[in-house]
Formats: C-alpha cells, sequence, structure tokens
C-alpha cells in the first residue's frame, strides 16, 4: 500500500492506481474487521452474540474472496456458511436456551496459562512464514485474463471435474456418511442418566 | 495487498479460534471457533489461487467447506443428543461418553 502512495506522490494521478489504492485500502479495511470479529466470537459471553458476531467474520471473508477474484467461492461462502450453517448454529441456541456463560477473561488459571502459551508459541511460528517476504509473481495457467473470458464458477468446475474427481466423490461419501449418522443420532432414543453425583 | 498481509491475517484469524477453543467452554462456541480456523485456511488457499493463477486453491477452499458443513452438523447433533441426556452444556462437566 504504501509503496503505491509513494508512486501516486511521484507520478501524479492516474486512474488506474486510484484503482489499485482503493483496492489495497478496501483490502486492508475488510481484513481487519474480520480480526475484530473473530475476536468478538470468542470474547462474548452469550453464545447467540458470538454466533452474530461470527457471521459478520463471514460476511467480511467473502469480501476478502471477491476483492481476490473468487467470486464463486465468496457466494458460496455467504450461502453455505453465513447462510446454512449459521442458521443452523441459530436454531439450536433457540433449542437449547443461550445460557451466559461466566467469562472472567482476567483471571489466570493453569489451563488457561497452558493454552495461552500454546497458541502464542502458535502464532509465532506463523509469523516466521512471513519472514521470507513476498511470494514472487508466478504465471499459470488462469492469469486474470483467462479467468475473466471463462469465469469463476466454470474455471472451477472444469479443474473439480478433470483434475480434482477423486476428492470431489470422497466429499460427497463424507455428506452421505454425515447424512446418516445424523439420522441415526436423532432417531435413536437414549434413557437419560441420573447424573453422576461427585 | 501482497502475500505478507494475507499471512498475517490468516495467521491471526487460526490464533484466534484456536485459542477461542482451549479456553472456552460452551461446545457451541467452541465450534465457532473451529470454524474460525478453517476459515483462516480458506483464506490463504484462495489468496494464493490467485497470486499462482491457479485454480487448485479455490478448489480445494471448495472441499474444506464441505467437510465443515458435514462436522458441524455431526457435532451439533452430538451436542443435542448430550442436552438431552444430561440437560447441561459444559465441557468440563461431560467426562462419560456412555449413554
Amino acid at each position: 500500500m504504501f509503496e503505491t502512495l509513494e508512486k501516486y506522490w511521484n507520478d501524479g494521478l492516474e486512474p488506474t492506481m486510484v484503482f489499485e489504492l482503493f483496492n489495497q485500502g478496501l483490502t486492508l479495511g475488510v481484513g481487519m474487521t474480520a480480526i475484530l470479529a473473530a475476536l468478538g466470537v470468542v470474547v462474548c459471553s452469550s453464545p447467540i452474540y458470538s454466533a452474530l458476531y461470527l457471521i459478520g467474520h463471514m460476511v467480511c471473508l467473502a469480501l476478502l474472496f471477491l476483492l481476490y477474484n473468487a467470486e464463486f467461492i465468496a457466494a458460496v461462502q455467504v450461502v453455505v456458511y453465513a447462510g446454512a450453517v449459521m442458521i443452523l448454529f441459530l436454531f439450536i441456541i433457540a433449542l437449547l436456551g443461550a445460557k451466559k456463560e461466566e467469562l472472567k477473561l482476567t483471571d489466570i488459571t493453569l489451563e488457561r496459562f497452558i493454552a495461552v502459551s500454546f497458541v502464542g508459541t502458535l502464532f509465532c511460528e506463523l509469523l516466521m512464514t512471513l519472514a521470507v517476504g513476498e511470494t514472487k509473481p508466478v504465471t499459470g495457467a488462469m492469469t486474470p485474463e483467462v479467468l475473466q473470458q471463462v469465469g469463476s464458477a466454470k474455471a472451477i468446475g472444469l479443474t473439480l471435474f478433470s483434475k480434482h474427481l477423486i476428492p470431489f466423490e470422497l466429499a460427497s461419501i463424507l455428506l452421505l456418511v454425515a447424512t446418516v449418522g445424523v439420522i441415526c443420532l436423532a432417531k435413536f432414543q437414549v434413557k437419560p442418566i441420573r447424573r453422576r453425583t461427585r | 495487498m501482497g502475500t505478507t498481509f494475507i499471512l498475517f491475517l490468516s495467521a491471526s484469524i487460526f490464533s484466534i479460534g484456536a485459542i477461542g477453543f482451549l479456553i472456552r467452554k460452551n461446545p457451541l462456541v467452541m465450534f465457532m471457533c473451529v470454524e474460525l480456523m478453517l476459515n483462516a485456511v480458506n483464506l490463504v488457499l484462495v489468496a494464493y489461487s490467485k497470486f499462482l493463477q491457479s485454480m487448485d486453491g479455490q478448489v480445494f477452499a471448495l472441499i474444506i467447506m464441505t467437510v465443515a458443513a458435514a462436522e458441524v452438523v455431526v457435532g451439533l447433533a452430538i451436542i443435542l443428543t448430550i442436552f438431552r441426556t444430561r440437560h447441561e452444556l459444559n465441557v468440563d462437566h461431560i467426562d462419560v461418553l456412555k449413554g
């Protein structure tokens, strides 16, 4: 972003540069909103607020997908995630009653200390991937011009049904297994047990 | 924006999801944190599909979405069954698997 600003400062205003600058500013803004929404999911004590923050996060991610030329994935993200999956979550919350969990983020227990140190290490390791710097641009089969001509959905379909046919079929088997499993879980009643006294 | 920004963004979201999964006690919120982690991975796959100019990343993002949907459906059914037998939702108190 700063390089673009510098170029703008040196060379004066050009329409493509304004577009580029706008694009990068939008990416930055939407990305930061996604991080904030993710924090909201973790920090909110009531599950219903967590679910609403998660919907916001999904929409932010769909916008990011749009900015990265993946229109079909963005549409699927909104329909499947923000639509179907989150509606399922909200149904379950409505069914079970949204009880507030008393969440004291300030007090430090041993488990919490272990969790924070573990995730801190993980985060630092992930940040080490940044040390290699920017990935060099690679020219592949799907240049933006080709993608513009073919369309995102058709390009995905062509790859999915030729090169990645086996993962696609395995995914269909996975969905079948999930359906059968859920029917089994819902159909066979289990007798309630007396709660264990401890 | 370049790859550095997207990797940083994805690392942050993944870590937030991981910490949420470890410190929250409500299984519903834990599932939402798993969704956060899966979404972070999706973001990197889609962004790199643009940088490498290949469609493979987007195909795998699609497959991850399928896996996430199946996982959520089965997980929520299990949570519902546990709630029907035990009438509470706290992962610390769920310590027997037998109905």
